[in-house]
Order: C-alpha cells, then structure tokens, then sequence
C-alpha cells in the first residue's frame, strides 16, 4: 500500500468515527443514534483494518474483524431490541438543547487538539497525530453521557466513550495486544447486556427509562 | 498559475458563457428538481423548462408597486440580479481564467451574496405589510445563522489551498487529486450543502412551493413583488441556486474545468459542469422528497450541525498537517 | 510638529472667541476655529505618515513639575489623523445641530477641550503627558455627557456610570505606568530604555493593568457597561466622536503599550486580548440585534467591532509574539484599517442617528419608519454607513474586515499549535459576528427607515439644516474611498503598523488602486468589482426598460383585511425575535405577556399585551451585587456621621491611640 493512500484512509476513518459521535449529538431519533454509532464501529474496525494492513499484523486484524462484529453489529442490535421494546424512547431528551450541544462539541474538539498538540509532538507518526481526534470522541461521548437524559442515549455516550479510547489506543500504539483489546470489547458486552436486562426490566416494571424519573424512585 | 496573464478576449467571452449558462441553467435546475420531486412522488410534474416559460411570462407583464413603498423596492431586484451575475462572472464556473479571476476571493462571494440577502430583506420591509416583515425576519435570521458555518467551512478550505483565491483553489485541486477525498474536504462540504440548502430555500429549510402564511420564508419576503419586477427576483434566485450548485461541485470535483486559455476546451467543460450541476440538483431534490420542513426552530440545529462539521474540517486540516 | 501646535493654536482661538463672542456669532466662529485646527493637525500627521520621519515636541511651560512631551511618530499619526477627521466633520455637524444648551460657552469650550484632548492621547509620549491628556478627554466627555441632562433625563445617570467606570480605567492605566516607570524616566523613551531591566513579572503586571483600563475605553466586556449608557445619551456629535475617536484611542494604548512600550510581551497577555474581543464581538453584535433604540444599537455594534479590532491586535500579537512577524504586520494592518474604517462609519452612522432624533422627536426603532420618503438625503447618507458597516463589498467595512481575514489566514498556515487556536476562535467569531451585524443594521434601516411611519413625528419629520447633512457626507467619503480604492491609504496604515517589530518580512500589501498580497496568492481590486457590478445592472436594467409599460402604483395586498396600517407592519422587537430565541440563553430576555379576558366568556381576550426586555446581563450579574453592597457599606458609614463633634473627635482620639499602640 502507498504512503499517501494509507495517510488518506487512515484520516478518513478517523474522521469518520468523530464525525459519527458529532451525529448522536445532533438527531434526535433514537434509531438514527444507534445507526451511527453502528457507523462509527464499521469505522472503528476500518481503522484497525487499514492499520494491520499497513503493520502487517495478524493479531490487529483479527483485532479489526471482532471490532466490526461486536461494535459493528451485535451491539446495535442489542440496543434496537431495547428501542423496540419501548415505544417512548424514539427520541431523546437532552438536558441541553441541540445547538447548544453542538456548539459546546466543537469547543470540545478544539480542547482536545490543544490537550494532544503535546503528546502528538513526543512521537510524530501519521497515526499518533490523528490521536487528538479520537480525544475528542472520548470528550463528545462523555458529554453526551452528561447532557441526555434517557437511559438509551446514555448507553450510546459510554459506547462512544469506549470506542474513543479504543482509537486512541489504536493510532498510539498501532500493535495493541490481541487479549486486552478483546477484553475491552467483551467489557463493552457485558455492560450493554446488564444495562439492556436493567432498562427493559425497570421499563416492564415502572413504564419509563427516564433516570430522573428513576431517582424519583429512590427518594 | 496567476491568472492575472490571462488574454482578456477570452476572459470576456469565458464570463459571458458562464453568465448565459447560469441564468438558463438556474431555472433549468429548478425545473429539474421539481420534474424529479414529482416523478418520485408518481405525479408527471411540468416540463423542465417550465421555469423559463415563467420567467418570459413574467417579464412580459405590468409591474405593480405598492403605495408607501420606496425607491428600494424598485432598486433590490437589480442588485440582488447585479450581484449574483457579477458573482457567476467572476466565478471559476466553466474555466480557472473568467474575468477579474485575481478578486475572485470566496470572501468576495459570500458578501456579493450577502448584500444580494440584504437587498431583498429591505425589500421585504419596503412595502411596509405584515408578510413582507415576516418574511424578511425568517429569511434574515437564517442567513445570519448559515454564515458562521459557510466562512469556516471557507476558511477550511482555504487553509488547505493556502489561498483563499476560488480560481487558484480549484485550479490546485485538479492539480492534487488526493485533496478532494481528505477528511477536510468531505466535512467541509457537507457543511457547504447545509449551507446551500437554507441559502437557496429548499427543503427542510424552507418551501418554494408554499404560499401557507405560516411557513413561506423567501415567497412572503418577495409577496408584494408582481410582474416583472417579480422576473427578476426570480431569476436571481434561480441564478443564485445555479451559482452555488456549480461551484459547490466545483470546489470538490473540479474536473472538466478548463485551466487553459484555448476556446475549445469550452464546450467541453460547459457539458461536464452541466453534468455535474445536474447531478446535484437530483440529489438534493430527492433528499427533499424524503424530508419535510423543518419547523422554524428547529432550523437552528441543522444549522448548527452545520458549524460543528465546518469546525471539524479545520482542526482535521491543522491535525493532517 | 509646527503645524500640529499651530492646530492647537487654534483650537485656543476657537475657545477664546466661543467665550466672548455673542451667542449668534459663538458656534459658528469657535466650529470654524476648531475645523482650521483639525485640518492643520490632518495635514501635520498625514505628512509622518507619507514620509515615516517622527517629530517630538518637549516644553516644560505648560506641566511645570514634568513638563509635556509629544511626539508624532507613524502610529500616533495615524490616529491623530483619523481623529482630526472626524473632528471637522462633526464640528460642521455641530453648527447645524446646536440647540440650547448647546450654544452656550460651556458646551462649546468643552467640546474643543474634548477634542484637543483626543488628539493629544496619541502623541502623548510620556507617561504623565498621557495621564493628563486622558484625564482630560475623560472629564470633558462625561460633562458633555450631562450638558443636556434637562432634556434627559438619563444622561444624569449614564455619566454616573461613565465616570466610575473610566475613573477606575484611569487608575488601572495610572499604575501600570507607574510601575513603567520604576526603573527611569517617565517619557517613553526611557521606558523603552529600561523595559529590559524589569523582570517579567514586573511586566507582566504593568501590562494587565493597562490592559484593563484601555480595554475599557474600548468597550470591552465585561468592562463595557458604560458605553451602552454613555453613548445613547451624549449629544450626538459627541457619541459620534466618543464612537469613533474615544474607544479607538483603548485599542492605540493596547497597541503602543503592548507592542511599542513593552516590546511584544509573551503569548498569554494576547490570549487574552483576543478573548476579551471574542467575547466583545458576540455580546455586542446580539445586543446590537436585540436593541430597539437607535443609538444603543449603534453603542452596542461598537462594542462588536472594537471586539473584532481586539481579536485582530490579539492575534497580530500573538503571532508576533511566536516569531511569525510578517503574518503579524499584516493582521495589524488589517486591525488598524477596521479601526479607521470603523470611525468613519460608526461616525457618520451617529450623526445620521442625531439627525433622525431631530427630524422626528425620537430615536426609538418604534416610533420610526418611513423615513426614506420624508428626510431621504438623510437616509441615503446613513445608508452608505450602515452598507459599510455590513460589510458589503467596495464599501470600507469589506476591505478592512477581508485584510483582518487574510492576514488570521495566513497565520494559520504558518503557525504551530497553541496560537492556531487562538486564531481559529478569532476566525470563528468574526464568522459568527458577520451576519449578526447585517441583521441589526438591517433592522434600523429595514424599520426606521422604510415602511409606514410609526408616530406622528416620523409622519411629519423635516430634512435636517444643509450643515447636518454636510458632517454626514464628509464621514461618507473616506467610507467610499477605503472601499473602492483601499490601495491608496494602505501604505500610510502599514507604516502605523510597523510598531514593534523590528525586522519585517516582506509579506505585506503592495501598492495600487486594490489590494494584493505579496508573497502569498491573495488580492482584490474592489474598483473594477464595483465597475463590473455596475456595468450588469446597467444591463440589467436596460433590457428591462425595453419591456412593456413602467410599473403601476397600487395599494398592498391587505390579506383580506382592512386598509393596511402601520401598526401591521413588524416592529424592531418582532424583527428581532426569532434570533433573541435561539440567543435566549446568552441574551436572558424578560418576557411578560398580559392577557386580559373578556367578561363573557373565558375563551375569548379583551386585550393581550406582550413586552420583551432585555438588559444587559453582564451588567445585571457582575455589576450590580458589586453596587448593592457597596450602597450599603455606605448607607451603615452614614450612622458614623451623624454631625456631632464630640464623636468626631473622639474618632481620633481612638485612632491616636491605636497610633501609638502600634508604634509602641
């Protein structure tokens, strides 16, 4: 693979997976959220792909394929039957208006190139330069996970959070152990699962996937 | 590469095809778009050059201006049509060598643009009506909400370039393929299609085809205009619509621009522009099919979107560096 | 420097005879006087500024203990020039205007005064020449603030504010250049001399000082809160002056302190000038959209320009500060011509808004409309402002805010990280502040201008005397000429840019009719656009005429209705208000809407009544907690006075106690 085709597709991806957290944070229909954060794990795993392709690396590539079968596929999957379940959730409830989200995403962003310029300075590489962007999707999903109030959006947040560190460890280390990228993804799993089981149960049980509402249960 | 060398004769002859083009192709694509609009929807739709036959039947017709209305009601349509031909002139539409090629800045471009909004938002105020107002107010506050999005989308591409001169920036693009596929270039223009979507109504911003009080925007600006006052404005909006599509297909796939100073490579990039611009128009309209309006408040968010990817072009470009 | 004192010579003159000169003869004689020393003092400074040689001036007659120096060198010329400008016009302005107080010696003598003041800040060149100078412009203005106040009744309160607040800029600045001048003299040069011996601490501290206190004067939030007040109620020649002249002198002193005195200082103090104009841009370009009265919205979008001006010195600072001199002249020079840009239009804009006030009894957005058909000279002159103001292209406003792009532009492509995000938040608020602006101006025009009259003074209003529309007009022509052939001042502004730096690059403007960019792919030759543009809509409109029949005059279509009234038309607050809806939560509007129902039935209402204020949060946040407890600190001081002697002087038989406790 050329030089330059490479440093095109690496970027590309990249872009794609920020591109994709931006998107949560500027629908509303909980379906299209999920679509992208599907896109955002095609992504991730184009990512990885293209990086084993160039390190020629066995264990990145079968690293690629798990990435695009868990976060690609099986998760999105998980979240629709939580969606179908419930009919109130098709669209989220910000805390934050959906301008005031973006605006505050691009402040974000522009934080996380002055936190990397840095960091990105120790270890010049086309790959550890792209490393602010995947900062910044860490950043978004993390905002989202403050700023939305339903329980699925919130879900979504911590996924984009998760794949976030997961690029970042991708371009900073490029030969990411097989085992500790595994172990991540079967974390990310097991949490969806648990929340999934919690939602559709306190949903059966109290009609509503609002946590505010849920705090309300509390007191 | 300066475009200043150019010979004048065919500078002239270049800007005066691409200002023929755009105003009988502004109206085409309009009429495109609602052929394809109606095909999709399973109607037969009128025939593509029914624009122009409007357009012929308006200017053909008695002007009527209303009492209490000033000169600038009379002046607003010669200067939104003034700027935008001036716009398409100078514009590197069908060759990287048009008239005054040296000021054709994209800062030039967006406030020719700007003063043609300014213009018509007076006009909506001249007559002093309810519409006129409201219209004016809508149409206003949505421009004013695209530029942060259209100057950094701008911007981002003018870091890349190193320019901010349209000619030389298309003129570099065919020159370094790989810059229409960077990240930059892709967030840029989907920011620049949000932006030309609200800056030429089309939907989910606003309706052209609606006269609803509630929702029109530009039609309510331009209510109290008749005869062939309301041609021109017509055509400038037609115009303006041309104007963009072709140089938003321009910025990203700049081929068939003729770079030379040879007459014959002219017919040849007139067909791939049409190409081009065509193409577009039958994206957005079937993006249009699939949308509906937007209410007003809600406008804000696209746009806003808008920005954030407009912003995300220039950190991927300070990043990429 | 002879013909700069000669113009102040006659200023002295004009003094003279506005004191014992008759009340008919008074205006015209001191204006005159006042105008002939402007035009000297224009030619003075433009001859530094087209040959670059500095003059200075020292006489220990008039401050005996210091004595004053001047000195005129390219930066101060330029500002001096742009000042004496703006001084003739409105001093014509003034013979028609003056009314009243107005004509009294007191008025006249204090306008002089004023505008002598402004012309010596810039070529003030020591630290106490300053001070006195800026002392004085201070307390002229904030008494021709009050020279009217029989008329309104807020000035009394706007110059309260204004005092405070340029009282305590004064003090700030007073500091900083004491602490200038620890280490020598207190003229300049010594500070230039011994800049180097200070530590950076030291610095660091003299230049934040000043910082605040021109900032300030250049209506910088969060130190803005006196110039929405200030502004709307002096007489209009001097807010067009304070517009124009005053706040530009902040951004001179920003400049000759930071860049000239200091030597360009390190990245974070223009970090934070930048952000003081990001935040000035944005909060005065939404207030200028929300405002309704005419000259506030006029205050408030001087508060966006001069953040724009800031974001400019910022950067050009910035830039300087990392080693990149070039990109940094150039952002200057673009600074600097959006500053005289801004003084010609803001000027003239001003001036036209006094001219309405006169013409209609009002400068409430509200009251207006219809203009264009009654006072239409007055109308077309505000209009060159408000075009340039909006940026439009061939007018001042476009070449200046098009230099201030290419210059953040160029930076970027240069630069390295921490900079390029100054950079980029000053690009993203020049992008966000331009539409803004074109929406309130076209509001003020839109509204106040256009449409059906709205009272029965704009219904009735009269075209100003000849001499109000001649101050107009002058202000238009440097509007015009910045904008269609910008070539021919650049070279003058690019000299004032040389501050500071000592090696400069080549990049930088070359010389013609437009402007063209050496070194780097950028140019525009506004006069062949404006020609272009002109030669389609000749086209245009003659293919047109050679249609049928010339258009008929009907009445609007009513929507059913009855005849069309001037109350159906939208007002400034509804133009306004889908922005101050997306803007809420930056704007805080108050809203209250009164519905009155009728008796029969619950369904149907009687009256509906709807009010939307919106108050300036800054003011509403910051200011007034401050102003509360300090009214009561002073309200529980007051129980120590209570006049008696006894316990006067038992105060100070305590604090001779704790005197000698002390001691001992």
């Amino acid at each position: 693979m050329s030089a330059s085709f490479y440093v095109g597709a690496l970027e590309l991806t990249t872009g794609a997976v920020l591109v994709c957290a931006v998107m949560t944070l500027w629908r509303r229909q909980v379906r299209t959220i999920v679509t992208m954060l599907r896109l955002q794990g095609v992504s991730l795993a184009l990512v990885a792909g293209v990086l084993a392709w160039h390190e020629h690396d066995l264990g990145l590539a079968i690293t690629a394929a798990l990435v695009l079968g868990v976060k690609g596929a099986l998760v999105p999957w998980l979240l629709r039957r939580v969606i179908r379940l419930d009919p109130r959730s098709r669209e989220t409830a910000p805390l934050i208006n959906v301008p005031a989200s973006l605006v505050s995403a691009a402040f974000l962003i522009v934080v996380s190139y002055v936190v990397c310029s840095k960091l990105t300075a120790l270890a010049p590489s086309a790959a550890s330069r792209l490393v602010p962007i995947g900062v910044a999707t860490v950043l978004v999903g993390y905002f989202m996970l403050v700023t939305r109030r339903r329980s699925v959006s919130q879900i979504v947040g911590l996924l984009l959070v998760d794949n976030g560190i997961a690029l970042v460890t991708f371009l900073l280390t490029a030969g990411v152990p097989l085992i500790v990228e595994l172990g991540s993804t079967l974390d990310v799993l097991l949490v969806v699962v648990v929340l999934q089981v919690l939602v559709v149960n306190a949903g059966a049980r109290h009609g509503s996937f609002d946590l505010d509402e849920m705090r309300e249960l509390h007191d | 590469m300066t475009p200043a060398g150019s010979p004048l004769g065919y500078a002239i002859i270049a800007s005066l095809l691409q200002v023929v083009l755009v105003a009988l192709g502004g109206p085409l694509l309009m009429g495109l778009m609602a052929k394809v609009r109606a095909r999709a929807e399973g109607r037969v739709g009128a025939p593509i050059r029914q624009p122009l036959r409007d357009l012929r039947k308006l200017m053909g017709k008695e002007g009527l201006r209303a009492h209490h209305s000033s000169v600038v009601l009379a002046v607003a349509p010669l200067v939104v049509l003034g700027s935008t031909t001036l716009a398409v002139a100078i514009s590197p539409l069908v060759t990287t060598h048009p008239l005054l090629s040296a000021s054709a800045d994209l800062f030039v471009i967006v406030y020719l643009l700007l003063t043609g909004s300014v213009a018509m938002a007076l006009a909506g105020l001249d007559t002093g009506t309810a519409f006129g107002g409201m219209g004016s107010s809508r149409a206003i506050t949505i421009g004013a909400l695209a530029e942060p999005a259209l100057l950094v989308a701008v911007i981002a591409l003018s870091i890349q370039a190193r320019t901010s001169n349209l000619p030389a920036i298309v003129a570099d693009t065919i020159t370094h393929p790989v810059w229409s596929s960077t990240p930059t270039r892709l967030l840029a223009l989907v920011a620049l299609v949000i932006v030309v979507i609200a800056e030429t109504g089309r939907l989910p911003v606003d309706n052209p085809n609606t006269h609803l009080e509630l929702t029109m925007i530009h039609e309510a600006m331009t209510l109290e205009y008749a005869g062939s006052d309301l041609g021109l404005v017509t055509l400038g909006a037609a115009m303006r619509l041309g104007l963009l599509f072709a140089l938003l297909m321009n910025l990203f796939v700049p081929w068939g621009v003729a770079t030379g100073h040879t007459m014959l490579a002219l017919p040849a990039a007139v067909m791939f522009l049409t190409l081009k611009a065509s193409l577009l128009a039958v994206v957005v309209s079937l993006i249009e099919v699939h949308s509906a309006k937007l209410r007003l408040f809600r406008i804000p968010e696209l746009l806003a979107g808008g920005f954030v990817l407009a912003v995300l072009a220039v950190i991927t470009q300070l990043v990429a560096r | 420097m002879v013909l700069f004192l000669a113009g102040l010579g006659f200023f002295v003159l004009g003094l003279v005879a506005a004191t014992v000169l008759s009340i008919e003869r008074r205006v015209v004689v001191a204006s005159l006087g006042g105008s002939l020393g402007c035009l000297l003092i224009f030619i003075s400074a433009s001859q530094v500024l087209l040959s670059g040689r500095t003059t200075s001036f020292h006489s220990s007659l008039v401050l005996p203990l210091s004595g004053i120096d001047l000195t005129l060198d390219p930066l101060a010329a330029l500002f001096v020039a742009m000042t004496s400008f703006v001084g003739v016009a409105t001093l014509v302005y003034y013979v028609g205007y003056a009314r009243g107080e107005l004509r009294t010696r007191t008025a006249l003598s204090l306008m002089l005064l004023f505008l002598t003041a402004l012309l010596c800040v810039p070529v003030a060149s020591s630290a106490v020449t300053l001070m006195f100078s800026w002392e004085l412009m201070a307390l002229s203005s904030m008494l021709l603030i009050v020279v009217e106040q029989r008329r309104h009744a807020d000035a009394r309160v706007a110059a309260q504010w204004y005092g405070a607040m340029t009282q305590l800029g004064a003090a700030s600045i007073l500091l900083g250049l004491l602490l200038l001048s620890l280490k020598g003299g207190q003229t300049f040069g010594d500070i230039r001399s011994h800049v180097s011996l200070m530590s950076p601490t030291l610095r660091s501290f003299a230049f934040v000082l000043t910082l605040i206190g021109f900032a300030s004067k250049a209506g910088a939030v969060p130190f803005h809160v006196w110039l929405p007040k200030a502004h709307p109620e002096a007489p209009s020649p001097v807010s067009a002056l304070m517009s124009s002249a005053m706040v530009a002198m902040g951004v001179y002193g920003i400049v000759r302190v930071g860049s000239d005195l200091l030597g360009g200082g390190t990245l974070w103090w223009w970090i934070v000038v930048v952000a003081l104009g990001v935040v000035s841009a944005l909060f005065g370009a939404l207030h200028a959209v929300t405002s309704v009265d005419l000259k506030r919205l006029l205050a408030y979008s001087t508060i966006d320009i001069l953040g724009l001006v800031l974001i400019g010195v910022g950067c050009s600072g910035a830039l300087s500060a990392t080693g990149h001199p070039g990109d940094a002249r150039l952002t200057l020079i673009g600074a600097l011509l959006l500053v005289v840009a801004h003084a010609a239009f803001k000027g003239c804009l001003f001036l036209g808004a006094g001219s309405v006030e006169r013409a209609t009894g009002s400068r409430s957005l509200e009251q207006l409309g219809g203009l264009i058909r009654r006072i239409p000279i007055t109308t077309a002159l505000f209009g060159v402002g408000a075009v340039s103001i909006v940026a439009v292209p061939a007018f001042s406003g476009f070449t200046s805010e098009w230099l201030l792009l290419q210059g953040l532009l160029h930076g970027f492509v240069d630069q390295s990280s921490p900079t390029l995000i100054v950079l980029l938040v000053g690009v993203i608020a020049l992008a966000l502040t331009g539409g803004l602006t074109a929406v309130a101006f076209v509001k003020a025009i839109g509204v106040g201008f256009l449409g059906q009259a709205r009272s029965t003074g704009a219904a009735s209003a009269h075209e100003v005397p000849r001499m109000m529309q001649l101050g107009m007009g002058i202000l238009c022509v440097p509007c015009v000429v910045l904008g269609v052939a910008p070539g021919l001042v650049i070279p003058l502004v690019s000299r004032a840019a040389q501050v500071g730096s000592t090696s400069v690059k080549a990049r930088s403007v070359e010389t013609g009719v437009g402007l063209t960019l050496s070194h780097v792919r950028g140019a525009i030759e506004p006069m062949l656009l404006l020609a272009g543009f002109m030669v389609f809509v000749a086209l245009i409109s003659g293919a047109k005429s050679l249609l049928r029949r010339p258009a008929r005059t009907v009445e609007a279509w009513r929507g059913g209705g009855d005849r069309p009234s001037a109350r159906m038309q939208y007002t400034a607050t509804s133009y306004a208000e889908p922005l101050q809806r997306v803007f809420a939560d930056v704007l805080r509007p108050e809203i209250d809407v009164e519905v009155t129902h009728a008796v029969e039935s619950h369904y149907y209402e009687q009256s509906l009544s709807y009010e939307s204020r919106v108050d300036d949060a800054v003011e509403r946040l910051a200011y007034q907690p401050v102003i509360r407890t300090l009214t009561r600190v002073g309200l529980a001081a007051r129980r120590l006075q209570n006049g008696s002697v006894h316990r006067y002087l038992a105060f100070g038989f305590i604090a001779l106690l704790i005197v000698l406790v002390v001691l001992a």
